[in-house]
Parts: structure tokens; C-alpha cells; sequence
């Protein structure tokens, strides 16, 4: 029990003025799952170009949004945040679907964004040296070259024969079959896999 | 960066000159996530967006690539400009997303997207942001926030920026020559055992030489043919050809026990120099490491570090060992093997000489392929491995979920994969073998049938000097392969090398200055004027913090985990060194001391404890070797450890390790205490030194800490407000600034964080005693 109050605790140090019932609403709240759909919320594009949310009586002038299964599951649950560094969670869309058309682009954009990876379509030329590979690829954005370093983390299995790559930047590429390549693209590749 | 003429002229249509543009950052991506360009700049007065149509780039550079590069086609075409009034623009900020980033700009109360970034350009766009702030407290811009290579380091001989700003090479310019060199002085002291060595791999080769020569030519053309002119050469009476049979055979053995003898001489050299270099390469490493500061350890892997400390030093030391001298040797023997050839005989030498060339492509393109296959073996049963030690040490969590099935089908086929694995080698293995094998027959069917035919067709040819070539045929073979093998063990030794250089040339970040203050004694006071720092140069944890503590104090710090209270004890004792701001102890900055007087008087008892190999004894007195037994028996009573220690069957002497004697974490705690009473610190830091035991043991060991904290000053983390109650002064942080400071009553009647906190632990308290 001590254990969960602590936890709740930093969350509760934005209150105004404490009052014991708020303060145990809000602990309730934490620990509560929230789900925002089409009847208690709606999303609205701001002037500036962000996503702004409504729920209830509350808005929310810009919010993230973050993938709960972003490998996985992109369409479910996903997570509305509000935009500071704390990034509170305002709710959870279980399923995307269940918005509005405009409203499910406007998120769809957002998550474009957030999660943002160019896809590995042929991989031209892999040359290690000294401890970083160059890569020279063709992803759906065109041909790439980038730098990562060898072995580590660098390419990383996430299911099946599907791969992510990360750059010394910290930029991403999805490779979503190894198998689609070639036997020549597979054999660069070797070094990683 | 160059601005591209399209955008100055496009600029200098609304009044604006190229120089008045005082940073200006590149964006490639456009709101559609492609790769288009766009550039922002900012003037004394001004911030402009000046976006490219898209068009699709024939080539995107990303990671390590962060040099501008606009598009051709796209500069030739006309921006789409937009101006905001710097009055009006009140923050730029980046939104930091997964792999891109966001610029945001606060104009005139909105806020508003103004361009996207891959992680690459991640850099500038921060600069940009920070540029903006000074301009707008009209600060002077100083060269270096124009810079976007500051606090990255470059090749000092071409200027690009290290890949790896860790490490420091850059992959254009490493000379793989120097290092070799460097490698080569390591063993200038064996230079007598090395001459030796050399004459023996000579010796080897030029018996080697000589070996064919005898069984063939000799034993048949000579003795068994009944050369009479050969009996003479050697002064032998006629017709004794059994004698000389006999000494041919004795000189055979001979050669071949002194083949053998050399071997056994070359090994016990090689083994001798290799050992003795591998260890003084490893602990000059060993010893660097010692010498860094502590952020070359947080920022690596500790698994990473060790193989480099000992597979490195191994890798280099066979190299050169092995590699360089077999080398040389091969060159000569397959130059002395082809001379020889050619001499006795051309024709058959060049049906000797004419596979080689394919021999060696083959072993040459092929033999990649089959380290990969053994790459791939190694790494299926690297994950094997992980999987059972990961098992064995979860052993009560998969019994307690009861997913031993589960677990056994993942085995399965991490077990299928090593199989699998194995196949593929077997079958590769198998099918190179078959096709060097084969190219090698078809070279000793070509030699003899070359040969045979030459015999037949009565040229000067004899059957001797045939198996001689057959045999000098069969030599070849080894230093062929080897001459395939060793470019690839070059690259990697070279590699090993450089690795272990860097650690071995890295210097520390936080360096004694040449002439150090040693006082006899620090009086103990603390304070941090103006501290901001961070662990990379972006995101600072501490922000302008600033405080003071009398000597023989207790300070406490509250905040919630991250907020930065156990990096601000970091800087303290000079783990690390602040990036702006001063840490000053009794008034004169930290940098001053010399590491040995700080840190004999700074003593840390942290919530990770940490218990060396050795005794119970050796463990208090880890920090004063010479303490007396009558100290360390005192600083137990103190720390409250005696009596458990007493308990031990061993007392003091029990040996206590990972494979020894397994302690409670309370236990670990007191000792840890001890060691620091022990230790007689003028500053004492408490980070969370009571968070990981039980509610009663946290009271004994309080009771020793306020023993401690006598006559001491003393820093204070911790969560539970009850370990506090001593201090004299508090401050809260939260994230990276304090908020508040002042005594218990002060605090509470601010009714800010600390008042709320109390009030929730107080209640959770309450909680639990209706509970």
C-alpha cells in the first residue's frame, strides 16, 4: 500500500492547494484506465498545425500520441498525452476505428510522425569498417546511404524475419522481411543477423 | 554551411542579405514525411522558413551524414518563404519524436509547426532554439554557438566528426601502418628470443625445402638408379649403394627430428613472448581504466569492456606472433618452392605453377563465406546460452508461473536454430572442402601426368624428380590457404589493436590540475553556486542550482526519482565535473583539490552496496588498508554490524564474495556504513542509504547513521521524509531545479511539495495502521 502512494505521489505535486478529496479522487485516478472515443471526446486540428483534444469540458491545446504496440498493434490502444515533459496520460483509444474518418486521420498523421521509419527495400552495399557498416540502401524514400555501428544493437530482430535498424543519429529503418531480399542482399546482411 | 543561392536571392527580394544570416539550420523532411528540404534561418531580427518543393532526392544521407545536402534540383527551384518578426517569436522549441523531431515556434501566442527533421539534424535545430533565447535577452553570440562541430570532436586531420563520439576514430583517416609499428615495440624487448625465433622459422622452411628433394630425386634418381657419379661427389667407395642408402635415410631422419626439435623450440619462444605481451597489453588497459572517470564506464557495457580487455590483447599478440613471421615465411617458401621448380625442370614446373592462382581465388572468395556460416553457429548458440543462464537464474519465477513447458518449447528452438546452424556448416564445410580438395587433386593429376608424359617421351626426365615436384606441389598447399587467411586476420588484429589504444590513449574527463590543493583537513562546507549540468551536452538534469551548507550540517534533498539528486552528489566528490556553475568545498572550487584529499574526505553510502572479494575485515577497511583491528572491531559497534558479524562462524574473517557467504541486504548496508566510518570522511553523502531494507532494520541502521553523521557534514537522499528528521536544512528538487529549501517548519508552512508530501506519507501511514 505504502508502495502505491509513494508511486502516486510525484503525480499529485501539481495540485494547487491540497484537499484530501482530490487528492484521493486523483490517486484513484492513476491507477484507473481511461478510454477516450467518439461519445466523451473529440480531436481538432489547431491553427498552428498540432492536434488539440477535447474531453468532457477539458481541453487540451496539443497532445501526443503514443503507440502502446507500436510494432505489433499500431490501430489499438493507443495513447492520448498531454504535451509537456511529464506527458500525463489523458486516455486510451481502444481502437482507432472507432473515431470519426477525419479524426482517425488527424491521429493516423500524428503517429506518422511520432514513429517515423523509412522501410528497407533493397539493400545496394554494406561495407563495415572499423567498427561502424555503411549502409547503401533503397528505402520507399529512395536510395539512403547511413552509418551505424557494427554489432550491438544496431539491427534488431522484432518478430519473425522482420528487422529494425538504428543509425548512430538514432534514425530508424524497418527491413519487414528479411526473406523478400535477395540471396545477395542477405548475404550483406550476415554480419548483423 | 552554404546557403543556396536560390534562397539568397529569394531573401533579397524582401530586404535581406546573406550576411545578416546568423545560423541557419537544413530540415529534410516535408509535412508528407519525404525527404524534402527546407532551411531556417535566423537574422539579428528576423527568423525565416524557407521551404523546397519536393522533388524526389536521388540519394538521402542520414546517420552520420550531417553535413547540409540540398538537393540539386531543388535549390535551382524558388523557396516558399515565410518571415516572422523576431519580436513576435517567443521560443523555438523541438518536439522531440521517436526518430524525427519537430520545430515549434511560439509566435505571437500560438503555437506553430514549422518544419521537420530526421535525428540527424537533430543537433542544429537545438542550436537554433538556444541562438533564439540569447538573442533575445541580447546576449552576445559567442563563435561557439555558431559552431555545430562544439562539444563534438573532429579528425584533426580532416575535419569530419568521429562517427562514434566515444570513440575516437575516425574511419578515413586511421593508419593501420602506425598502429602495426606501435604493436611491433611492444616486443622490442624479446629481441634476442625473436632473432631465435626467425632463424627457426627459416631453419623449418629451408628443411622443408630440402625434404622433397631427398625422398625424391636423391632416393630414386641417385641411389636407387645406381649413380655412380653421385657416389663420387660424396667420396664414396663404388658401388656402395646400400651405404649410401643408409646415410641418405639417417640424414632424412635427421632433418626430420631437427624439423621436430626447431618446432618445439619455436613453440616454447612463442609461447613465452605471447604470454608476457598479452598480459602487459591487458593491464595497461586494465590500468587506464583505472584512470578514467567514471562516465567511460556508464556509457559502455561492462560485458564489452571485459572481451576487450582480454580477447583483444589475444587477437593482436597471435597476430604478430604467428601471423607476421608465418607470413614472410610463406612468401619465401612458395618464391624458394616455385625457383626451385622452375630450375629443375620448367616444363613441369609450370604445370605446377598454372591451378595455384585458382587454388587461392577459390580459398580466397570462398572462405568469407564459411566464417559467416561459423559467425551465424556462434551466435545461434550465443542465444542458446543466454536463453539457459537467463532459465537458471529464473528458475523460481518460471516455477512460480508455472510456465516450465513454455520455456522448454523457446529451448526448442533456440536448440532447432544451433542444429540448424551446425547443418549449414557441416554441409558448407563439406562442399568447399570438396572443391579445394578437388582443384588440388586435379593439380597433382596435372603434375603427373605432365610428369609421367615427359618420362615416357624419353625427355631428360626421371621418376625421382617427379615425386620431388609432387612433393613440392603438396607444400604449397599450406602456405596458399594461409596467404587467403591472413588479410582478414590482419584487418581484425589491426582492429583489436585500435580498440585497446583508445582505451589505453583515452584521457579522463575529469582531470587533477597540474598543481592541486592538498589541505591537512577540510572543515566540510558545501556550496553549489549557479550548477548546471548534464550527462550529454543537451539535456541538462541539474538547471542553475545553487545552495549552501555550513560545515557540520545535515542537508537533506527531496524529489522524485530523476530528479537529479544523486547527480548532484556525483558532483560533489568530482565523479564528474559540472558544465557551468561551481561546486565549491570550504569555499575553494572542487577542480582544486588534488583526487586524493577530495575524496579521502568525501565518502558516499549508497543504496547499491558493494562488497568486494575478501574478507569481512578487508571490506571495512577497503577505503584505509592500514586501519588496526581495534578500529575496524569500533567502526562495526558503530555501524551496528558487530554483532552479526560475531554470529558469522568466521567473525571477521569470513570471506565474503559471489561465491561465498551470502549476505542480507541490511547486512551489506551496515558493512557499507562501517566502511564509511571507518573511512572518517569530513563530507558524508547518504543517497537512499536505508530505501532497500526493512522498517526495522532501517531504524537500527538509522540510529548507526546518526552516530555517523557526528561532527561531519552531511548530504541526505532519501524518499521517506522519516530519514530525514535530523537535518538541519532541506531542498527540494524536481526536475533538475530547486523549488524550495529551508528548515522542516519553514517548509511546512510554505504548503508547497514537501508540505504535500508529508502529508502523503503521513496518511499512508495512517493507511496502513487501519489496514
Amino acid at each position: 500500500m505504502m508502495h502505491d502512494m509513494e508511486n502516486a505521489g510525484p503525480n499529485l505535486l501539481d495540485l494547487e492547494e491540497l484537499d484530501e478529496e482530490a487528492l484521493k479522487r486523483e490517486s484513484e485516478e492513476v491507477l484507473e484506465m481511461r478510454f477516450l472515443n467518439a461519445g466523451n471526446s473529440r480531436f481538432h486540428r489547431t491553427g498552428g498545425g498540432f492536434l488539440a483534444l477535447k474531453v468532457g469540458e477539458k481541453e487540451y491545446d496539443r497532445v501526443g500520441v503514443y503507440l502502446t504496440f507500436p510494432l505489433t498493434n499500431p490501430e489499438e490502444y493507443i495513447s492520448i498525452r498531454e504535451a509537456d515533459e511529464k506527458a500525463k496520460e489523458i486516455g486510451l483509444i481502444q481502437n482507432l476505428k472507432d473515431l470519426p474518418k477525419d479524426q482517425q486521420e488527424m491521429i493516423q498523421e500524428q503517429i506518422r510522425l511520432r514513429y517515423f521509419m523509412p522501410v528497407i527495400r533493397k539493400v545496394l552495399d554494406v561495407k563495415d569498417e572499423y567498427g561502424y557498416a555503411y549502409w547503401h540502401v533503397v528505402t520507399d524514400f529512395g536510395s539512403c546511404r547511413f552509418t551505424t555501428h557494427m554489432g550491438g544493437d544496431a539491427v534488431v530482430n522484432i518478430s519473425g524475419d522482420r528487422y529494425q535498424i538504428t543509425d548512430i543519429d538514432g534514425n530508424r529503418y524497418e527491413l519487414p522481411d528479411l526473406y523478400a531480399l535477395t540471396v545477395m542482399e542477405r548475404k550483406k546482411l550476415d554480419l548483423f543477423i | 554551411m552554404k546557403l543556396p543561392l536560390s534562397l539568397l536571392e529569394a531573401i533579397e527580394g524582401y530586404g535581406i542579405k546573406g550576411e545578416d544570416i546568423i545560423f541557419a539550420a537544413n530540415g529534410d523532411l516535408d509535412e508528407c514525411f519525404r525527404f524534402a528540404d527546407s532551411v531556417i534561418a535566423i537574422t539579428k531580427d528576423k527568423l525565416i522558413i524557407a521551404r523546397y518543393p519536393y522533388i524526389e532526392k536521388k540519394e538521402v544521407r542520414l546517420g552520420g551524414y550531417n553535413s547540409w545536402s540540398l538537393e540539386e534540383a531543388a535549390q535551382a527551384e524558388k523557396p516558399a518563404v515565410l518571415f516572422f518578426e523576431l519580436a513576435q517569436v517567443e521560443k523555438l522549441e523541438v518536439l522531440r519524436q521517436v526518430s524525427t523531431g519537430i520545430l515549434m515556434g511560439n509566435i505571437a501566442g500560438e503555437e506553430k509547426y514549422l518544419c521537420q527533421f530526421s535525428n540527424t539534424r537533430m543537433e542544429s535545430f537545438m542550436r537554433l532554439g538556444r541562438l533564439l533565447e540569447k538573442l533575445k535577452k541580447n546576449e552576445e553570440i559567442q563563435p561557439e554557438d555558431l559552431d555545430i562541430k562544439k562539444g563534438k570532436e573532429c579528425c584533426p586531420k580532416c575535419g569530419m566528426i568521429y562517427p562514434d563520439q566515444e570513440r575516437k576514430v575516425c574511419p578515413k583517416c586511421m593508419d593501420k601502418r602506425s598502429i602495426l609499428f606501435r604493436i611491433m615495440s611492444y616486443f622490442k624487448h624479446y629481441k634476442v628470443r625473436l632473432a631465435i625465433m626467425i632463424l627457426c622459422y627459416i631453419g623449418t622452411a629451408l628443411l622443408n625445402l630440402v625434404w622433397p628433394y631427398l625422398s625424391g630425386t636423391i632416393l630414386y634418381d641417385k641411389v636407387l638408379a645406381k649413380d655412380e657419379a653421385f657416389l663420387q661427389t660424396f667420396h664414396l667407395p663404388q658401388g656402395r649403394f646400400v651405404l649410401a642408402l643408409g646415410m641418405l635415410v639417417i640424414t632424412m631422419i635427421v632433418s626430420k627430428i631437427l624439423i621436430q626439435g626447431i618446432g618445439i623450440l619455436q613453440g616454447v619462444f612463442t609461447a613465452q613472448i605471447a604470454s608476457d605481451v598479452i598480459a602487459k597489453l591487458k593491464s595497461q588497459v586494465f590500468e587506464s581504466m583505472g584512470r578514467l572517470s567514471i562516465s567511460f564506464f556508464t556509457k559502455r557495457q561492462t560485458g564489452g569492456l571485459m572481451t576487450r580487455v582480454s580477447d583483444d590483447a589475444d587477437e593482436v599478440s597471435s597476430f604478430f606472433i604467428d601471423g607476421i613471421p608465418y607470413f614472410f615465411i610463406n612468401v619465401g617458401t612458395i618464391v624458394a618452392t616455385c625457383a626451385i621448380m622452375i630450375s629443375l625442370n620448367p616444363i613441369l614446373a609450370a604445370a605446377s605453377i598454372i591451378l595455384m592462382p585458382i587454388l587461392f581465388t577459390v580459398s580466397y572468395r570462398l572462405m568469407p563465406i564459411l566464417w559467416h556460416y561459423y559467425g551465424k553457429r556462434h551466435r545461434a548458440n550465443r542465444r542458446m546460452n543466454g536463453q539457459m543462464n537467463e532459465n537458471f537464474t529464473g528458475a523460481r519465477v518460471v516455477k512460480a508461473f508455472g510456465r516450465e513447458e513454455q520455456e522448454m518449447s523457446r529451448f526448442d528452438k533456440n536448440n532447432t536454430r544451433v542444429r540448424e546452424a551446425e547443418v549449414d556448416v557441416a554441409k558448407f564445410d563439406c562442399r568447399f572442402w570438396a572443391l579445394y580438395c578437388f582443384i588440388e587433386d586435379s593439380l597433382s593429376f596435372l603434375v603427373w601426368a605432365v610428369g609421367s608424359s615427359l618420362i615416357i617421351c624419353g625427355s631428360n626426365m626421371e621418376i625421382g624428380l617427379l615425386i620431388t615436384f609432387s612433393g613440392y606441389v603438396g607444400q604449397l598447399k599450406w602456405p596458399l590457404e594461409f596467404m587467403s587467411r591472413i588479410f582478414r586476420w590482419y584487418t581484425n588484429a589491426m582492429n583489436s589493436a585500435q580498440r585497446m589504444f583508445e582505451i589505453i590513449d583515452a584521457v579522463p574527463e575529469v582531470k587533477e590540475v597540474p598543481d592541486p590543493v592538498r589541505p591537512e583537513s577540510l572543515r566540510g562546507e558545501i556550496e553549489l553556486k549557479n550548477v548546471t549540468f548534464g550527462y550529454e551536452p543537451n539535456k541538462p538534469i541539474l538547471k542553475d542550482v545553487s545552495f549552501k551548507v555550513e560545515a557540520g550540517e545535515v542537508l537533506g534533498i527531496v524529489g522524485r526519482s530523476g530528479a537529479g539528486k544523486s547527480t548532484l552528489v556525483n558532483l560533489i566528490s568530482r565523479l564528474y565535473d559540472t558544465q557551468e556553475g561551481e561546486v565549491l568545498v570550504d569555499g575553494i572550487n572542487v577542480k582544486q583539490y588534488g583526487f586524493r584529499e577530495l575524496r579521502k574526505n568525501v565518502a558516499m553510502v549508497s543504496q547499491e552496496t558493494y562488497i568486494f572479494m575478501g574478507t569481512v575485515a578487508e571490506n571495512i577497511a577497503y577505503a584505509r588498508p592500514d586501519a588496526t583491528r581495534e578500529e575496524i572491531i569500533k567502526a562495526a559497534i558503530q555501524a551496528s554490524a558487530h554483532d552479526f558479524i560475531c554470529k558469522m562462524p568466521q567473525g571477521y574473517d569470513t570471506i565474503l564474495g559471489p561465491a561465498n557467504r551470502a549476505l542480507s541486504g541490511g547486512e551489506k548496508q551496515r558493512i557499507s556504513i562501517a566502511r564509511a566510518i571507518l573511512a572518517d570522511p569530513k563530507i558524508l553523502i547518504l543517497d537512499e542509504a536505508t530505501s532497500a531494507v526493512d522498517t526495522e532494520t532501517e531504524l537500527a541502521i538509522q540510529k548507526s547513521l546518526e552516530q555517523l553523521e557526528k561532527g561531519r557534514t552531511v548530504l541526505s537522499i532519501a524518499h521517506r521524509l522519516s530519514t530525514l528528521r535530523n537535518a538541519n536544512h532541506l531542498i527540494v528538487l524536481d526536475n533538475g531545479k530547486v523549488t524550495e529549501k529551508g528548515t522542516h517548519e519553514e517548509l511546512l508552512a510554505q504548503k508547497g511539495t514537501f508540505y504535500k508530501l508529508t502529508k502523503l506519507q503521513t496518511k499512508a501511514l495512517e493507511m496502513r495502521a487501519v489496514d
